[in-house]
This record gives C-alpha cells, structure tokens and sequence, in this order.
C-alpha cells in the first residue's frame, strides 16, 4: 500500500508540475489513459434474463415452461400445423392429400427421403423443448429460493412433457436418444436407445412426475399437464409395452374420475367434460386442427378423408354425422369429405370455443379395453368397447374370442380416435397391420416405412446416431 | 482501481510513466540553439514554369516549414548553413542547400511513378509508400471516381490482389461479401474492420432477415452511406506489421477509407451527372414449352401415375398438362428479369480554401431502378463537408469531416430471379382480356401479383470525426481522434391479401405487414503522442493512444396481421393482431492501448514495432483482455554501394513481418446463460425460452501472420513489380460450434482448438509503357494464388465437424457425392459406393472433395491517353469452380421449369444420357438419385471467368474551348463481355434465386472550373 502511495503522489506531483508548464495535452492523455476498463463494465441485455434469475421466481418458472407449451401448440409433431395428426393421417390410409407443399406431398406419397425438413422440424423442435424441460429440472432442483410444494409441482410438469416428447419420438423414429441432463458434451453424442428402452424411460419420468403431482395441492385446470394426464399418458405407454395389468390400473382411475361427454358434437369443445389435457389456443382464438382439415373450397390445397376410412364407419354411427363435414362442388361432379371433429376454423369465429385436445377419456377406455382383452378378461373388455360404440349409437357387441375382440377393438380406435395425434398410424404398427393395410393403397409403399429416417444432417452432426433405420 | 487485477494495474502504472517519461526525454534532445537570421523567399513551379500552390517547405535544421501560396510564393526563416527540403504530392522532393542565398526559386519535377513522396494511410500514422515496412494495397479517387457505383466496396473489385469481393446480388442497394487473404475462421465471418476517416464504422447490416430475406437476405450494406466520389483514397491493411495496431479487430485485414479534402487555392466547382442503363448479365438456358411437355408426360408414365393423369376429377394435379394451354410459351426470364434497369446520379462539390483553412462539401443524388416488372427504385442523398484548419504557427490542426446520407430503397417484396427460372414455360397469361391478372381459375399463383407486396427500407447515417492535434514541441504532438457516427434504419414489409388469388377468398384479415427499426450508435475517442526524433542517420520515431468505444445496437421488428381492409395495411395501429418479432438492445464496450515504434537508419535499414492490448466487453470476467503486437522490417537495398547508381534498378526493397492479431467478432453477451423473452404467450403466461449457455471461458482468437515482400522499380520506377508471400494461421477459434438437436441448440459459442492456414503469394505489377507529350500507356496486373488449409482439428473424427473437414483440406471444401452418370440400363444416376455396403448415403459416401475457394483470381487493367481521350478498362479474372445448374435441379418430370439440359435425360435402354429418366416424384429411388446427383461432383464443375468488368472512355474538352472550365465527357461500360465455359447464368452468382449483377452502360459529362 505505502508504494502505491508513493507512485500515486509522485504522480500527481508530475501532473501538476505539468499543468503548471502548460503541457495540459499531456496530462489530459495521461488521466484518459489512466481511467481506463472500467468501461468494459457493462449492463446484462435488457431484452434476456440471465438463467439462475428465472429460478428465483414462480412467474418465470410458468413462463419457462409456457415456451413449451405454446411450442408444441404452434409447430413440431403434436401440431396442428404440420405435425403428426396432418402427415402421418396422409402417410397412413386416413387422408388424402390435394396441395402441392413437396413436403407434405412425400408424407402422402411416401417419398420420404432422410433430408425431409418436415422430420428434421419435428426432430428438432422436440429435442429443443426437451431441453427447455430439463433445464427447468435443473434449475428447480438448484434452486434454494422457491419453496419445495413449487418445485415439486413444476418439475412434475417438466418430467411429464419430457416423457411425452421422447415417446412420440420413438413411434416416429424407433430407437432414438432419451435425454435427461443439460450437458451439451454429452448430450452431442449421445447414442439411440433402442424403442422398449425409450418407453421404459418414459414410464421411469411419468411415474416419478405422477407421485409429484399426487403429493401437491397445485392445479392450474386441464389446459396444463395434471396427474391425470401423467396417469392417461402412463396408461398408453402401459399398453404399449404390454404391462396389462398396469394399464388396466391406471386407466380405471381415469374412468373413475371422469365422465364421457354424452352429446358427441360436445366432446372437442373447449368445455368438453372427457379432456384430460388440452392446449389453449393463442392468437389464433380456435385450433390449427380445425384450419388443417376443414375444406372450405373446392379445388382445395388440403386434406380430404380418404374413401378407406369413410367405408370402415358402420353405418347409423353417430360420429359419422358428427365428426365429418362435406362440401360439394359447384358443379355438383365433386364431394369431399374432411375431419370436422373441430368445427371453428380461425375466420368463422372469433369468440374461443376450441382448444386443441391431446388426450380424452374415449381413449382410457379403448386402453382398458384392449389390456382387458389381452388378460383374457373377454367380458369386461366387451362392456368397455360397447360404452364408446353406444355412446356413437351402435348396437353392443359380444366378442368371445380374443382375436375378435383385439381386431373390433383396433377398429374401434380407428374410428374413434381418427386424425387425432397419428394414433392410427401407431396402431397400424403396434398390431403389424401397416405392410398389410398401406401395400395396395401406397404405391411407394415399402416396408421398412414403418419407421421414419432419421434426419440426415443429425446424423452427420452427430455419427452415433448411426446406423440409419433401414431403406433410407 | 482496487479490484483490478495485477495485471492491468502493472500496465496502467507502466503507461502512465511512459507517458510521462517521454517529453522529458523530448526536453533533453531539444535544447539546440535555434540561430534565424536569414529570410529566405523564392517560387515554386512545375518544370513547365506553372506555379505550384500547397508545396511544403521545411527547414532540415529546425523541421520548421511552411507552405506555397497561390502563387507557388513561400517565406522562410532560416540560419544561413541550414537546407531547405521542398515536397508536393506528384513530384520528386527537393533539398537545397540555403548557402546564404535570399532567393531559392525551384522548379519540381513531376515524380511519374510517385513512389518516393506518396504517403500511405496506415490507420494511426502515415507511412511513405518507399519506407512502409507492411503490406497495404490501395485505390486512390483516380481509380474511383471514374467507375459509377454506388458502393465503395465495388469500387474494389478486382483492383487488389489478396482482397476477394463478390457482390451478393445485382438487387440495388445490397451487400457485398468480402475476404481479405482467405477465411481465418471456422465458421466466422471473414468481414474486414472498416475505418471511415480514422472511426470504426460496422460494416455489419442491421436489416432483418424477417423482412428482407426474399430480395436482399436482410442484407443492406451500411457502407452505401459513402458516396464513393468524395473518397480520397482506399486503403487495405493485409500483414501484421500494418495490421497489429488493431489488435483484435485486425485478423481479417482493416479496410481504411479516407475521404477528400479542400486543397489550398482558388474556390474550385466539380459538376457531375451521368446516367446508366443495365440488363442481366447472361440468361440460363431453360426449356421450351415442348421439351417441357414431353418430359412431363413421360415423368408420368414412368412413375406409373396414368390411372389418375386419365382420372378428370384429379386434373387440378397437373395444371400444366391437363388444362392449360399446350401449345403457349413464354419467356418467363425475359418477362420477370427483362427490363433495362437505369441509373441516374448527380453530383456537385465545392472546394478550396487559404493556406490556413480548406474546405470541401459536397452534395449528390442517386436513383436507380431494377430489372423487374414493376417501378421499384432505389433513391440515395448525400451531403459530405470537411474542413481541415492549421494555426498560423502551425502548431495547431483540426480535421474535421461529417458525412450524411438517406437512403430510400423501394423494392419487390422478393427477388423475381427464382419464379423466372423455374415457372413452367406453358404458364398462363399475365392479365385477362380485361387487362386484370389473370389466376385461370385458380390454378397457377401469378406472378405480378407479387408487386401488391413492398419492400421498403429507409436509412439515415451520419458519421462526424474529429481530429485535432497541437505540436507541444517541435518533435512531440499531441493528438485526439474524436469519432461518433450513427444509423438508422426502418422498413417494412406488406403482403396484402390483395396479392392472393381473389378466389380463395382471403380478406385483410389475412394481410401482414412487417417492420423493423433499427440502430446503431457508436462514439469513440483515440487520444495519441507522437514523437520523433533524428539522432544523427538514425530516425526515431515512437506512437503511444488509447482508444474508447462504445457501441450500442436496437433492433425492432414487430409484425401484424388482421387488418380490417388493405388500405390500411401501412398502419398498425389498425392491425388486429400484433406480435413482437425481435426486440434488441445490445451494448459493446471496448478499450485499448496500442503503440508503434520507428527506427529508420539512413532511410535504408527500417525496423517497425507495433502493438496493442485490448479490452473487449464481449469477453466473461477475467478473459476481457488480450495483447497482440507484430515486427516488421524493411531494407531498402537499391541504396547499397553497389546498386546505387544501377542503370536499370531505381528502387528495391526486401520486407518482412510477423505477429499477432485477433478476434472478438462473436456477437455481445455470448458467455452468458440466458434466456430470451419472446413476444408469445401461452394462456396469458409470457413465453420466454433458452437462449444460450452459460461458458465464461471463452476468449481471444489468435492469429499469427507472417510476411515477406520484395519490391522493385526499374527503368527510374517505369516498372514496379510487388511480391509478397503471406502465411497467415489462426488457432483458439472463436466459433459457434454447431451441436446436434439433442443438445437443445443449434450451435455454441466457444473457443476452439483448430488452426487455420491462410498462405498465399501476391503479385502486384505496375508500368508505364510509353509516355510521350500525347501519348501515355500504363498497365497494371494483379494476382493472388491463395491456399487455404486446416491444420490441426484435435478429435475432429468425434466432433460435429466430422463430416464437414478434413484435416489438410481448406475450409471452403465440399463433400459430394461421385457420380458415375446414367447408368445406360436402368436410367438411374449411379454414384461410387465409398463404403461398399450396397447404399449411397450421405455420411459414407459424401468423399468426392472439392474446394469451392477460387485456385487464383486478379485483374489487369489498362489506362491509355492520347491527347484528350483517355481509355482504360479492367478485366477480372478467377479461377474457381462452382455449382452448376444440375446442383439447381437435376431432375426432369417435376412441375417446374429447369436448365435445358435436363430435356437430354434417359429414355430407353443403351442411351448414354446426361440426367436420368423423367421422374415426378412417385418413384423415391428415383427422387434420392436426384437429389444425389445435385450434389455430385457432376453438379460442381468448371466456373472460371474473365470479365471486362470496367471499360471507360473519356474525352476532355480542350481547356481553350471554354476558358477556364474543364469538361470530360465519358462512356463506361460494366461487365460487358464475360468469357466462360460455366454451366448457368452467371459464374459469380450461381444461386437460381438471386439476381446476378448487371450488365451497365453509363453516358456522363464531369464540369470542373
């Protein structure tokens, strides 16, 4: 201290002596040279948060995770837009497709090459919101500010909509990486987990995001994940992977606490009593559903029901009157018949009546149904396939063989479930109908379809991705 | 000062003595008596006997001087034994001894080659082009002034050698891509530091690519702002030695602009106008109505799609073949590219001024149209002033510029080029009889509908600088550059539902307009000592500054939707929906100490020292600081005994330099872990996302550049040859890594342990190959052989670049695929299979390398007088290869149109064809082959040009004709002829979207009195 002292004084006597013989340039410069870096010092950007400020508060702990749900609403494959409900309706035997988009042409025509943008979105956006969940893990388990009913309650959401993300990626593209840490090193080379693995994880990350929400007291209503959408979700994967018993569980809690809409025109209201989750709209008052299948005009650039699906409905099914629209041509030559279980499109209303439904009760049932079924427990599977058939106005039916029943039952979906989410399109796999079905109608059809390629420059960013699925 | 580290504080403390130290030291050397009893008068004059005004007149005794009036007059007080030196820009120096003698009258002679008293901008100081010890190419007004552009850096177009500039499109008003001596950094940009009169100017476009990516790529060039008729002179910065004084923002060369001054004599008026008229450059080849036809209807056969083609209610598929017109042809390029765009540009300066101070203002308007359909134009205002003061006593300076400049850029909402290349040629017709666009019952989009939709982008610069300077004592000046400069930008985009086939039955409420308002301000302060000393044969001569910058950008882009009718779509405030697309606001802070020291024996022997220590605030706590520094070298060896008095060497020089300079071209805030709030939301809750990751250790590039340089004139300097060889490697790179998806970003800002290599060799030859009283004939020819190369990549087989480099191969390599042509049989491109595992697939079979860096490139120009006609012209060459039009589209049978030669495709066994059999997109193999073959080493070839890129005849009206006014007529021609064997458009824009420079012709008159 006492040199620095020293220097400062002699200092200060050179500039005066300075001042006095006039050399004031030079002083001048001495002093700007000497003030220096504090200039460097600047203030964080306006327009950014710095990350460990967003976990010191609730409100930016929702807007966090409200990236993803106005994410997934907006684009990637739970959509409306150019998600899986649209491409995989076209790519398996839902939809017929009348636009020119290359892209949404190749879903249809089963085109499909490994550089494909649409896959590369889809892939892409749900890694991102992937990531955007486990930073938000990360940041809730670090953070010493918010209490632990919150971090509790957000990190369920989080874990929920990891798992849901990782399970529609491996129904699109098979083995695929699950990814838990927010560690860039590792996560640039992670290697795919092959199909059973990934929905084991899943159900790992459901489980433990259902026990959270068990022991909180927080709901923000049906437009955000809530246990039973973590039960409706662990009820699928259940199926999935053949655990019947658990899917029987699970999806009998789910029945228990929720009443099928009775009115079928009521069921995709925003109100509708059967929603487990649902995705408020945005700007956009109603659904992108609603814009992507309804035709307002002929000639259309969109999507039309193909004649395969129109001829499964059974005659006096009430979902037929219901759930498809029609338009005619001017000239009375053309009908088209489109997806009309969501009725708004976004110029005929501007009140919100719609919201876009991920999973609904119709659902639990046709789960239970079919676990019922694969337990050999022919009579109740039977009672819980003629609850969604006479809800749509059919006559019961009374399967006694397993495979008449599982064969109703994967008929059944196909009507109840259509366009909804590219269920059918799972279903096509799960039961290995898809060669069978899709051979006659899809000239390009070849069968290692059943599984998308994995976006090319994926693979060549990160070579353990490698091999590709087969035929791409 | 407490909490800094010990570091700086050592600094601080020893440049806080230096500064101190060094006019004591200046004391100490000055105290020689200063005996003035002689008054010395004489006249300057040409070796015509014209008088010059404004030569500089210097005692070598006391460095005192002064300067000739209009008259070529001077008066000087001198000591008897004492020499006076005599110096004029364009003439030979002279020394006289004083001897006693009252009157020294001296006739200069005119200095052809200007070796010896040119002075070069080197940034901080000035540097004669004899003694200059790095490597700096420059243009001077001569070269400018006669090529009509708009924007400086066309104005160097082939002019240097080591210096690369492409235009990005031939759309007005848009951006130039530049490299000097290759690409340092993966991934980086490879733009220069741009000086405007001694201020950093960004050469960064602060358009947005939300609104412009269809016409300009949301790039707008903030140099436009310079009016290339009031620069003065161009300098490019190339090797350490002239480089390091920059510091971090000297690794991709410094481009130093410097404006014109007021000269000392009478008011002087420079009227200019001329007018330009431009077409594009060269049209593809692209199939006729019945080729197209044919190989549609062939596509559909072979995809085995006849059952719908014959199918009616399914002819909305297929427009073109089932219900348009079969037999119509347009010329969609001719329709869309066609038009002849014109240029105006006018142009008025005043200049003059006393001994002591000088001015020169100047004012100019430009208005250029395009070559599409519609009456886009481009407008440009500028108001240029510069006044330079000098103290009686001369001790006192001050320089001082201010620029000011609007542009007013109207153009399509996006650029025609990709329409007139790709819509089928049997398309309808434009407008119905009734003279309204016609949508033929809505199956095609037509393309003039695409006017109802603006681009406007509006821009404001101004740009001030200061220098002021006070001579303390006779060797020691104190100088500040003072420099603040700001731009602004605002534009919008519409697209009106108006522009939207009427029968879709869209409204206003489908209507969307966008706008962005930017800015950027910048101020900066430089204060500089500079001392110089003469100890006997040995000049000393030492520079120390500091330098503050402070630099803040906004940008604004807001889009809204929902308009309740089209009229309003400029408004919106009326727009139903509004949605914040990017709201910015960045701050980058910079400080630095840079010094320079000179030591100059007998004006032989030349040794530079240079350095800088910078301080950046884009850097975390702890790496902001970074010192950088180079040496350089001259000897001068035509001075030798030997050499002397050649008959044939007049000068020679051999010169080297090594060093370090560096980068912070990274964007502010990177180190930090952030989100961003987003203008969405999410049941009321605000969006706000990911945004970066948190990495405080990332720091400075480095690269290191070495030099070395011969330099010979011959024949008394008729005949100047330039060598230089560069090696340049850059390592510690500082880049946005690209990441998988899986890591949640695309890329990642981070410092990284690969080296670059930039080496290459530069010849610069200049002559005068005849001058005679009328006739004159100069040449001059540049060429670079640049190589470029990566040296070390450490785990570069793991990392994300594994597919991208090779270790040993440049930067600007490609992976294709190797194309073994139609296979005769089957009709299907066939490729090597790399791997031999039975597929083609991009990661294994990608290993056909190619480089994408031209091999070499230069220009040769000429410069020819007789009397009053003066004729010179520049041709630019490069060998490069590039994208072909099979890259832009290599199968036959879609629904667009493409290059002619897709019509030579496969029909049936045995052909030797060059594209495979018509496809639409039913077969996929067929599909993937395509796309394959598109990026085959087939779809890369040959894209070598010579372009006569400047011809200019100029004829000057006998000074006798009009007394006293000086009058130039002139034609000049740009890009007239090309010579290439390219397979396209254009060799130097090979994208099928943009449009490739023009092809102009200028008609002007230039008004001097």
């Amino acid at each position: 201290m006492k040199t620095k002292n020293n220097i400062n004084n002699a200092i200060v006597q050179l500039v005066f002596n300075c001042i006095k013989k006039r050399y004031w340039g030079i002083c001048l410069m001495g002093l700007i040279l000497f003030s220096c870096e504090s200039i460097l010092d600047i203030d964080p950007p306006k327009d950014t948060l710095i990350t460990e400020t967003v976990f010191e508060d609730v409100s930016t702990v929702e807007s966090a995770l409200a990236n993803i749900y106005y994410n997934m609403r907006e684009g990637g494959m739970v959509s409306g837009v150019n998600g899986i409900a649209v491409n995989l309706g076209a790519y398996s035997d839902e939809l017929n497709y009348h636009g020119y988009n290359t892209g949404q042409l190749n879903f249809y025509n089963h085109n499909i090459l490994a550089s494909e943008s649409i896959l590369l979105d889809w892939w892409n956006q749900a890694y991102n919101l992937i990531y955007a969940a486990n930073d938000i893990i990360y940041g809730l388990d670090h953070s010493d500010i918010l209490t632990e009913e919150d971090q509790n309650f957000y990190k369920a959401q989080a874990l929920f909509l990891r798992g849901y993300l990782h399970s529609l990626l491996s129904g699109v593209f098979g083995a695929t990486p699950y990814i838990k840490t927010i560690d860039y090193v590792q996560n640039n080379r992670k290697e795919r987990s092959p199909e059973a693995e990934v929905y084991e994880m899943a159900i790992e990350d459901l489980e433990t995001s259902l026990e959270l929400f068990e022991n909180s007291s927080l709901s923000l209503g049906n437009i955000y994940p809530t246990k039973s959408a973590s039960r409706a979700l662990l009820a699928r994967l259940y199926l999935y992977t053949g655990s019947w018993e658990m899917a029987v569980k699970t999806s009998s809690l789910l029945i228990d606490d929720f009443e099928l809409e009775s009115d079928l025109s009521k069921v995709f209201l925003k109100e509708s009593v059967e929603t487990i989750w649902q995705l408020k709209s945005g700007k956009i008052k109603n659904t992108y559903e609603g814009i992507s299948f309804i035709i307002n005009t002929i000639p259309t650039r969109g999507y039309a029901l193909s004649s395969d699906l129109l001829n499964a409905f059974e005659s006096n099914d009430l979902r037929a009157v219901n759930w498809i629209g029609s338009i005619t041509s001017d000239d009375g030559l053309t009908t088209l018949y489109f997806a009309n279980k969501y009725k708004e499109t976004f110029t005929n209303s501007t009140t919100e009546l719609e919201y876009s439904i991920i999973f609904r009760l119709s659902e639990q049932y046709l789960i239970r149904a079919e676990a019922l079924a694969q337990l050999n427990n022919l009579e109740q599977a039977n009672q819980d396939l003629n609850t969604i058939r006479n809800r749509a106005g059919l006559m019961s039916v009374d399967l006694n063989s397993k495979a008449d029943l599982m064969e109703a039952i994967f008929k059944e979906r196909r009507i109840e479930l259509f366009t909804e989410h590219a269920q059918r399109w799972f279903d096509l796999k799960r039961f290995g109908k898809a060669s069978d079905l899709l051979s006659d109608i899809k000239q390009g059809w070849r069968d290692t379809d059943v599984l998308l390629p994995i976006p090319e420059s994926e693979i060549e960013l990160n070579p353990n991705l490698k091999p590709q699925n087969p035929g791409y | 000062m407490k909490n800094l580290p010990l570091g700086i504080r050592k600094w601080r403390i020893f440049f806080t003595y230096l500064t101190l130290c060094i006019p004591l030291f200046t004391l100490l050397l000055s105290v020689a008596p200063q005996i003035q009893n002689l008054t010395v008068t004489g006249r300057i004059t040409d070796n015509t006997g014209m008088p010059l005004a404004g030569v500089h007149v210097k005692s070598v005794y006391t460095k005192k001087g002064v300067v000739t009036d209009f008259d070529g007059a001077y008066q000087i007080g001198v000591s008897p034994v004492d020499s006076l030196v005599f110096t004029a820009i364009g003439y030979k120096s002279q020394t006289k001894a004083v001897n006693n003698q009252e009157i020294i009258n001296v006739a200069l002679i005119e200095d052809i080659t200007e070796l010896g008293t040119v002075m070069i901008n080197a940034g901080y100081y000035n540097v004669s082009e004899r003694e200059r010890t790095g490597n700096i190419s420059r243009i001077t007004s001569k070269d400018i002034e006669t090529q009509p552009v708009t924007n400086p850096l066309a104005a160097m177009q082939g002019q240097m050698s080591g210096v690369n500039i492409t235009q990005t499109t031939g759309v007005p008003g848009a951006g130039y891509d530049i490299e000097i001596r290759g690409k340092n950094f993966i991934n980086g940009t490879t733009n220069p530091l741009f000086i405007v009169d001694g201020i950093p100017y960004s050469g960064q476009s602060l358009e947005s690519a939300y609104l412009s990516a269809n016409i300009n790529q949301g790039n707008v060039s903030p140099l436009n702002f310079i009016n290339p008729q009031d620069i003065e002179s161009i300098e490019v910065l190339k090797d350490a030695d002239a480089t390091a004084i920059y510091g971090s923002r000297g690794a991709n060369g410094v481009v130093l602009i410097t404006t014109k001054r007021g000269k000392i004599g009478k008011t002087k008026f420079d009227i200019g106008f001329n007018t330009s008229f431009g077409k594009v450059t060269r049209f593809r080849a692209l199939m006729n109505t019945e080729q197209y036809l044919e190989v549609r209807k062939e596509a559909v056969i072979n995809d085995n799609f006849e059952s719908y083609y014959n199918n009616p209610s399914l002819d909305y598929f297929w427009p073109d073949l089932k219900i348009w017109d079969q037999t119509r042809y347009t010329d969609w390029q001719q329709v869309l590219l066609g038009k002849t765009s014109t240029r105006n540009n006018l142009q008025f300066a005043v200049s003059g001024g006393s001994e002591q101070t000088q001015f020169n203002i100047s004012g100019s308007h430009l208005k250029e149209t395009t070559v599409f359909p519609g009456d886009a134009n481009y407008n440009k205002t500028t108001v240029y002033s510069a006044l330079n003061h000098g103290s009686i006593d001369g001790k006192f300076n001050l320089n001082f510029t201010t620029s000011l400049s609007l542009e007013d850029n109207d153009l399509p909402y996006a650029d025609f080029t990709l329409l007139a290349n790709t819509l089928e040629p049997n398309a309808p017709s434009l407008f119905t009889d009734k003279g309204e666009l016609n949508w033929e019952n809505s199956t095609w989009k037509n393309p003039l509908a695409a006017l109802d939709r603006q681009y406007n982008m509006k821009s404001n610069t101004i740009l001030s600088s200061a220098l002021v300077s006070y001579e303390v004592l006779e060797n020691l000046e104190v100088k500040t550059s003072l420099g603040y400069s700001k731009y602004d930008l605002t534009s919008y985009a519409t697209y009106p539902s108006s522009s939207l086939d009427p029968n879709l039955g869209y409204g206003a409420e489908y209507s969307t307009t966008s706008t962005n308002q930017s800015s950027r301000d910048s101020w900066i302060i430089e204060p500089q000592i500079n001392w110089s000393q003469e100890l006997g044969n040995l000049k000393l001569s030492v520079l120390l500054g500091a330098t503050y910058q402070q630099q803040k950008e906004k940008q604004f882009v807001i889009r809204g939707s929902d308009f309740p009718n089209n009229n309003l779509i400029l408004t919106l405030s009326a727009a139903n929906n509004l949605l914040i697309v990017t709201d910015t606001n960045s701050e980058y802070n910079y400080a630095a100490y840079f010094g320079r020291f000179n030591l100059n024996f007998k004006s032989k022997y030349i040794l530079n020292v240079t350095g800088r220590r910078d301080g950046s605030s884009r850097f975390g706590p702890g790496k902001q600081f970074g010192n950088f520094g180079a040496l350089g070298g001259a000897w001068i060896f035509s001075e030798e005994g030997m050499l002397k008095n050649s008959s044939w060497l007049s000068f020679g020089k051999l010169r080297g330099s090594y060093g370090t300079t560096g980068s912070d071209n990274i964007g502010d805030y990177k180190y930090l872990g952030t989100y961003d709030i987003t203008g969405n939301y999410y049941d009321d809750t605000l969006v706000i996302e990911p945004s970066g990751v948190y990495n405080p250790n990332f720091g400075w590039e480095v690269n290191k550049k070495l030099e070395v340089g011969l330099e010979l004139g011959m024949f008394d300097n008729r005949l100047n040859v330039q060598l230089a060889h560069y090696q340049n490697r850059s390592s510690n790179q500082l880049i946005g890594i690209p990441l998988a998806a899986t890591t949640g970003f695309s890329s990642l800002t981070g410092n990284f342990n690969a080296t670059v290599e930039n080496k290459g060799l530069e010849f610069d030859i200049n002559s005068l190959n005849i001058k005679t009283s009328s006739f004159q004939w100069k040449s001059s020819l540049n060429l670079t052989i640049p190589k470029n190369r990566l040296v070390a990549f450490p785990d570069l087989e793991s990392s994300t670049f594994a597919n991208k480099y090779i270790v040993g191969e440049p930067l600007t390599m490609i992976r294709l695929y190797h194309a073994f042509g139609v296979d005769p049989s089957t009709g299907i491109y066939q490729f090597e299979d790399y791997n031999a595992d039975g597929k083609i697939t991009s990661t294994d079979d990608k290993q056909w390398i190619e480089d994408s860096a031209p091999d070499f490139y230069g220009g040769f120009s000429n410069a020819i007088s007789y009397k009053n006609f003066t004729l010179d012209f520049l041709c630019q060459f490069k060998k490069q290869k590039g994208y072909n039009s099979l890259a832009i589209d290599a199968l036959a049978g879609f629904k667009r149109n493409g290059p002619v030669e897709l019509y030579q495709r496969w029909l049936e066994q045995g052909d030797n064809s060059l594209v495979q059999k018509a496809t639409m997109g039913g077969m996929p193999a067929l599909s993937i082959a395509g796309q394959s073959q598109s990026q085959s080493n087939a779809a890369f070839t040959d894209a070598s040009f010579i372009r006569l890129r400047n011809v200019l005849l100029n004829y000057k009206l006998p000074t006798s004709v009009i007394k006293g006014v000086d009058l130039n007529l002139f034609l000049q021609g740009q890009n007239l002829v090309t010579i290439t064997n390219y397979m396209g458009a254009d060799p130097e824009q090979t994208s099928n979207s943009k449009l490739p420079p023009l092809r102009q012709i200028t008609l002007g008159a230039q008004l001097n009195f």
